[in-house]
């Protein structure tokens, strides 16, 4: 019995303690201030947290006592996409949020519970992003969510391990990719860095990318997969998983064992955007100092093409208040002022649809970046942003098949094609 | 006397009642949920369609959904007989009280508070085909020929991922011990009077006592192998080539996909396996246990 | 004759030792392997994490350290996490353990049942249930708040626990509840008197397993609270977790202060629940 009491009292301590605590929040919101909540996952070690915050601090300095923005942290993205995707399914839209657009996200516009903000950026504010971008962000005529993040992804090879094999320049087709890839093997290098893992198998998926633009062309994504420049370019991918072409382990990594090889000086190719900079500036000053970028070689009849396109748009709840709807255009308009984008720009590493000016001092990769952007024959964006997030997740695995040799080339295409008509 | 009864009656109700109110809240409800969404076209935020049990033969005629329920039966036997059979094991060992079994149940419990993403990071280095330790570790006894890319390839990755998984004995270790440990001592000390040995008492005393705990570890083990997801989301997320896939992450990806009605099919078919293996392991296993204790 | 079988039980004494230790060393190499290796990840780059994850750092990085406890609020997060997880084990504890009484001693209509449909819930992919439970909190008005997650946790452990909790009652004699009641112990008292205190295995086993449980959890903590006041300590922890890149080594730095408490309290308690334990044994 003296157990009984003695666990009723803690109980009963311990709900008093956590009922004390429920109350803590909220108590300093003032009279007639209008809150926004907005997770993100731009916080913690993201390379986009500093910046962030310091507009978020500013933004609240200059409305305060009328607007105040408010960060929910939500490091983990994939944490992130599923708390959105349940609080959309419940009806409950955050008041801001962000989210990659791709045909699996687009499918929240079919509901009115997310803000539209055709209108908005029919007027001048629509003049700040740079082309296509608002078309991008629109389905059946409707804009409800602002483009913000872009990407451009070239490829990334180191010129000291390049030097060391005796290869002058980077390969323009695939002949010369073969002596190149062989040169390196000889130099005892591993030509590229590969990964089926991950819920995308992104260095693999973006090879992937890179050869079928290079096959079909700008308007790629817009050909059936039965089109047979995609059993091409899955032949081009099951070469970078032959005689060596890649690590050992690239069958079921992920994108640290990927990008980890790379910057340890282990291989001689790698894909990756903008954001990775940071990274590898940290990490391995000497792979960053070596990095150059390049397009693809020739596959088919495009070639000089980047890949690029929207990375984050930001969304916001839809509300009958027309003074909370003022509030949430006040602050996405905030956010893409191009004097603010640029300096999350210089400040992160990353690129947006936004038309801005990077300053002299950025960094040179950085600026790399920007020059083969401009330069390329024309961007297309990636597989993974051209099909629902089921499709891209059987990718990886029908990719681990076809390197295994339990998969031709054809049988890869034809697990996607039987994905995508599901 | 009536009076006497109302009252059980009275308080019966009452000690039901928490349970009763919370499980509904938490299982019935959301359970409902899952089987009515699992006859439904349906992506979260448009209008739902009916399609009667078309994700159920859907599911069932996906090739990754088969090599998913192949796995979970297989987690469900290694789990619910070889794991079980290692704790009771270790549990009988230490329960005689060698020299550290203080130290010794602490540590093999660690496991369990340890974060489960420090330690799949932990597995994931150590399987790594490139810098892992188990191959470094074979090439340096010349056997190169044995190394693998053990979560990569489709013949070692299931058993690596089982193996990570199965000796991790701590909880059930901690609770058959526990049940070991509540035997009375006179017990041993007649069989040892009889001349009975260690393995001897082992057997004929230790395991017909704990039997009815082994039968709940079984059941639950049971549980979580159908159930099982986070070590192989951590390790493969299901790869290569849905080798490793179980029915959980079948069900993350569809979620995540916004194909609400095939993974909550995957939750109902789950919910039915499970009744049928629970009700299988009861009405033989437990059945035996009821029948000796009966007789005692 | 007897020398022989004498000889024979000294050699299969002399095998079972050896094994014995055998089996008790390779557990211990198995278990103990990640608690070592994390701390010593703990004080490395993550460019070494990747590349040498076997040996040991190049220059110690004390920064992690710094990291793990200026990024991710964590002193907050703990107290958070030890108030969820002894909360929801002592209200699961309360509420199975009657339950489990109900059904494990007395006789009613729909018993069988209604306990099947209980234990059922043990089977229940949690994973599935996001857009159920989320809807539940809200419509409770406790999003966000701690009560929430204890309550959440709680209901989730329900099937577990009751499970474990009638699986130890229905062990108890009957003849000591009957003598019981012959001295005129009413309901309540053959309860707290007789089947609880008995049942000390059985809330040992559950509410280790509930308190791991609620230890432990993420998706729902990150599902149902959203200010740094009502999280939990795994939440803090994915703080080093972000969109292209996870700082493995400052998160294993983080996960290394959070278990020296863990385990300070696990051995303290552990030590007490299993004296009470053999102590309290039936005795015959």
């Amino acid at each position: 019995m003296r157990r009984v009491i003695s666990t009723l009292i803690v109980l009963v301590l311990a709900l008093v303690m956590t009922t004390s605590l429920m109350a803590t929040g909220g108590s300093e919101m003032a009279e007639g201030e209008i809150t926004l909540d907005f997770p993100t996952f731009w916080v913690g070690q993201d390379s986009k947290s500093g910046p962030i915050a310091s507009l978020l601090e500013t933004f609240n300095a200059m409305h305060e006592g009328e607007i105040r923005v408010l960060i929910e942290p939500n490091p983990s993205t994939d944490g992130y996409r599923d708390k959105l995707n349940t609080q959309l399914a419940s009806g409950r839209a955050p008041d801001l949020f962000v989210f990659a657009p791709d045909p699996t996200t687009f499918q929240y516009y079919e509901t009115d519970i997310l803000m539209d903000f055709t209108d908005d950026l029919a007027g001048s504010w629509g003049d700040v992003f740079s082309g296509g971008q608002i078309a991008g962000a629109t389905r059946n005529g409707r804009t409800k969510s602002v483009p913000y993040e872009v990407s451009i992804i070239p490829i990334w090879y180191n010129s000291d391990l390049f030097d060391q094999a005796g290869i002058d320049s980077f390969p323009v087709d695939l002949a010369e990719f073969q002596v190149a890839a062989t040169a390196l093997k000889d130099a005892g290098i591993v030509p590229t860095s590969q990964m089926t893992g991950g819920s995308n198998a992104w260095t693999s998926m973006l090879w992937f990318s890179h050869a079928a633009a290079s096959l079909g062309g700008p308007g790629v994504w817009d050909l059936p997969l039965s089109d047979p420049i995609f059993t091409q370019a899955a032949e081009v991918l099951r070469s970078m998983y032959l005689d060596g072409n890649t690590t050992r382990d690239a069958v079921g990594g992920d994108a640290g064992v990927s990008g980890g090889h790379y910057m340890a000086g282990d291989t001689a190719m790698f894909i990756n955007g903008p954001w990775y900079i940071g990274r590898i500036r940290g990490d391995a000053p000497e792979v960053h100092a070596a990095t150059m970028l390049a397009s693809i070689p020739q596959v088919g009849e495009y070639s000089g093409h980047q890949l690029g396109g929207p990375l984050s748009n930001l969304g916001a709840a839809n509300t009958t208040s027309a003074a909370r709807r003022d509030a949430v255009v006040t602050w996405m308009q905030f956010m893409t002022e191009p004097a603010n984008v640029r300096m999350m720009s210089e400040s992160s590493g990353a690129l947006f649809g936004i038309k801005y000016e990077l300053g002299a001092d950025a960094d040179p990769l950085q600026q790399e970046f920007v020059r083969v952007a401009s330069e390329a024959s024309f961007l297309v964006d990636h597989f993974a942003s051209a099909y629902t997030v089921d499709v891209v997740a059987e990718f990886g695995q029908a990719l681990a098949e076809m390197a295994l040799g339990e998969f031709t080339p054809q049988e890869f295409i034809q697990a996607l094609i039987d994905k995508d008509n599901e | 006397m009536i009076v006497r009864s109302g009252q059980r009656w009275l308080w019966l109700v009452l000690f039901l009642a928490p349970a009763m109110v919370l499980f509904t809240m938490y299982f019935v409800y959301p359970l409902g949920f899952v089987f009515v969404t699992s006859t439904l076209e349906w992506n979260g935020v448009s209008a739902a369609k009916f399609v009667g049990l078309q994700n159920y033969i859907d599911n069932f005629g996906s090739r990754s959904f088969q090599f998913s329920i192949r796995n979970n039966f297989i987690w469900l036997g290694s789990l619910a007989v070889v794991q079980i059979a290692l704790a009771a094991l270790v549990a009988m060992i230490l329960a005689r009280q060698p020299r550290g079994w203080r130290f010794l149940r602490t540590v093999y419990f660690l496991p369990n508070v340890i974060s489960q993403v420090a330690i799949a990071m932990m597995w994931a280095a150590l399987y790594n085909a490139e810098y892992g330790a188990i191959n470094q570790f074979l090439e340096l006894l010349g056997l190169e020929h044995l190394t693998h890319n053990w979560l990569g390839e489709i013949g070692t990755a299931l058993p690596s991922i089982l193996i990570q998984q199965v000796f991790y004995i701590g909880y059930f270790m901690i609770i058959i011990m526990a049940s070991t440990m509540s035997i009375p001592e006179s017990y041993y000390q007649a069989a040892q009077i009889d001349g009975a040995n260690v393995l001897q008492q082992e057997l004929y005393i230790t395991l017909p006592m704990i039997r009815s705990i082994l039968v709940t570890s079984m059941t639950l083990a049971a549980a979580y192998g159908l159930r099982h997801f986070e070590a192989t989301f951590l390790l493969t997320d299901g790869g290569p080539a849905h080798r490793t896939s179980v029915l959980g992450i079948q069900l993350y990806k569809m979620t995540s996909a916004l194909d609400y009605g095939h993974a909550n099919a995957v939750g109902g078919t789950l919910v039915v396996l499970g009744l049928i293996v629970i009700t299988l392991i009861r009405s033989t296993l437990g059945r035996r246990v009821a029948a000796d204790e009966a007789k005692q | 004759m007897q020398a022989v079988a004498a000889q024979r039980l000294t050699f299969a004494g002399g095998t079972a030792r050896v094994g014995k230790w055998i089996v008790l060393i390779f557990f211990f190499i198995f278990t103990f392997l990640p608690l070592i290796w994390l701390l010593i990840s703990s004080f490395k780059t993550n460019l070494e994490l990747q590349t040498n994850a076997f040996g040991l750092p190049a220059i110690w990085q004390f920064q992690n350290y710094v990291n793990a406890v200026q990024i991710s609020s964590l002193p907050r997060l703990f107290l958070n996490s030890v108030i969820v997880s002894v909360c929801s084990t002592f209200l699961t504890l309360a509420v199975t353990s009657m339950a489990a009484f109900v059904f494990a001693r007395e006789k009613f209509p729909l018993q069988q049942p209604l306990l099947n449909l209980i234990l059922a819930g043990v089977l229940v992919p949690i994973i599935g249930l996001m857009a159920p439970y989320f809807r539940l909190v809200n419509s409770l008005g406790l999003y966000d708040s701690l009560v929430a997650l204890i309550l959440t946790y709680t209901g989730i452990n329900l099937p577990i626990s009751t499970f474990l909790m009638h699986g130890f009652m229905k062990t108890i004699p009957a003849e000591l509840e009957e003598a019981a009641e012959i001295d005129g112990a009413s309901f309540v008292q053959r309860f707290t008197k007789v089947v609880f205190p008995l049942s000390r295995v059985g809330l040992v086993t559950a509410g280790t397993f509930v308190f791991l449980f609620s230890w432990n959890e993420f998706i729902y903590a990150l599902l149902l609270t959203s200010r740094t006041a009502s999280r939990t300590l795994q939440l803090g922890i994915r703080f080093f977790v972000s969109q292209f890149f996870t700082d493995y080594t400052s998160m294993f730095a983080a996960i290394v202060l959070t278990i020296i408490p863990s385990i300070a309290v696990y051995v303290f308690l552990h030590e007490k629940i299993i004296k009470g334990l053999t102590s309290g044994a039936l005795k015959g």
